[in-house]
């Protein structure tokens, strides 16, 4: 029954798959060629993380942390809880994870995230809160007790933001979805933050993006967010999330941010590498949004794995979504997927539009935890 | 049509599921050998020499690849560009669509 896995990719889908499917796994070589091997704090954070909302669950790490063993026990929830996220990722790497581990627990969890809110490796606390949360929805899940505050941000590489997040349970199961119709783009929202740096940043960002859609649709609305003082973190940084509306309710995310290196990094570099400026990054992000809506599918490229997730914990009924081209991590979620719940997606292209149609048959899971109580 | 149309899924289907999980299953097996095969004098391997294939595109290949969901995309395209704009007119309510 022990599964055995190698290398430290693809970390919080194999833990969440792991103790949804109740498998015991083993990890080894756990970058056992590196130069710093073992794992990462980041990856040490998850399991303490995951330590605080389960039970009868088991983790043994080895001394140069290259192997890990994972027995899964219960998804307890509780509410009152608080997790450091650290620096190394921001908490949408923590985020992913705690909301799919969340809907099947025992009791819904609200839990105090502290860390990083925006950086450039990990969706912002702001495409969760506009775009994700709201996915989720479509299978199922009651909107109340589904919540996610930002007390304060924290931009790279010192942190000190601060979210609060609620996630419901699920009574049962979630609900297959047919979610093929991406509808045109009716509006964009979005949030613009600035943190220890001038208010203005955030009007140049604002500025320089509208410039871009001004082209396509005028019902474009950018709120700022503008933090200073203990509610701005410890580091100086400026960034926006955006997301794209569509007539049939889909919601196309992107976020970008801008934080300034650390003082012992600009020492290792020759020089200076310089920061984007928020007029640049405005640009930018506005041509990433652009570049999601032309892929045509229901969700934006980086929401594909959470998406495939979803479908795969379905009843065993049909569930049809579209996306855009496939990524890198959409295609390895697939094989996760198949190789620990054993749901294989019939996958097929539609050459006129680009778009991919996938079909599954969800795996049947049930909120075990609930059953008990 | 219908069947270029057929063996384009098929394709579709071995990319994501064929061909490379046995690379996967493979990848252990020759770290495994080549560990094996090293002589005393080939023991102690810098371990530095990772970092030099970092800069690369992440691959399937590597089992250590970074756990990241966001997308990056290489390159953006340049959205003030009059063709560009049109290609995707439609896709917004306020674009032609009596077509």
């Amino acid at each position: 029954m022990v599964r055995r896995l190698s290398g430290s990719r693809y970390f919080r889908q194999r833990l969440v798959l792991a103790t949804l499917k109740a498998t015991t796994i083993t990890i080894e070589d756990i970058r056992s060629g590196d130069a710093a091997p073992g794992l990462r704090p980041h990856e040490v954070s998850l399991l303490r993380l995951l330590d605080k909302i389960s039970d009868q669950h088991r983790v043994e790490v080895n001394e140069t942390g290259t192997k890990l063993r994972y027995k899964p026990g219960q998804i307890l929830g509780g509410t009152g809880l608080e997790h450091d996220c650290g620096v190394h990722r921001g908490i949408g790497y923590f985020l992913e994870p705690l909301i799919l581990l969340g809907l099947f627990a025992k009791r819904p969890i609200s839990i105090r995230l502290k860390g990083i809110t925006n950086d450039t490796k990990d969706p912002s606390v702001d495409t969760f809160r506009m775009a994700t949360l709201h996915m989720l929805k479509r299978f199922g899940v009651p909107l109340e007790g589904l919540e996610l505050k930002i007390d304060s941000r924290g931009s790279p590489p010192l942190g000190g933001g601060e979210v609060f997040l609620r996630v419901p349970i699920i009574n049962s199961a979630l609900t297959a979805v047919n979610w093929v119709d991406e509808g045109m783009v009716k509006r964009i929202r979005g949030v613009s933050f600035s943190t220890r740096v001038s208010a203005q940043f955030e009007n140049r960002i604002i500025y320089a993006a509208r410039g871009i859609f001004n082209r396509f649709i005028p019902d474009v609305h950018i709120f700022t967010d503008h933090r200073s003082g203990s509610a701005g973190g410890r580091s100086p940084g400026y960034g926006v999330s955006l997301v794209a509306e569509t007539t049939t309710g889909c919601l196309l995310s992107v976020d970008a941010t801008v934080s300034y290196p650390h003082v012992d990094e600009m020492n290792e570099e020759s020089e200076n590498p310089g920061v984007m400026s928020p007029e640049d990054l405005g640009v930018q992000v506005a041509s990433m949004l652009l570049e999601e809506v032309d892929q045509g599918g229901v969700v934006d490229s980086t929401h594909q794995g959470l998406l495939f997730m979803l479908c795969a914990l379905c009843p065993p009924d049909v569930s049809k979504v579209r996306v855009g081209q496939l990524t890198t991590y959409g295609i390895e979620t697939l094989r996760n997927i198949r190789d620990f719940l054993d749901v294989k997606f019939f996958i097929e292209p539609n050459p006129n539009s680009n778009t991919v149609t996938l079909k599954c048959v969800g795996a049947g899971l049930h909120n075990r935890n609930r059953k008990h109580s | 049509l219908a069947r270029t149309l057929s063996r384009r899924s098929a394709s579709l289907m071995q990319r994501v599921y064929g061909q490379p999980p046995t690379k996967l299953d493979m990848a252990p097996e020759q770290n495994n050998g080549s560990e094996a095969n090293s002589s005393d004098e080939e023991f102690f391997v810098p371990k530095g020499q990772r970092k030099q294939t970092m800069n690369e595109l992440p691959t399937f290949d590597d089992i250590d690849a970074e756990d990241c969901s966001k997308f990056f995309k290489e390159k953006l395209r340049d959205w003030s560009n009059e063709d560009l704009i049109h290609s995707i007119r439609d896709r917004f309510v306020t674009g032609n669509w009596s077509k």
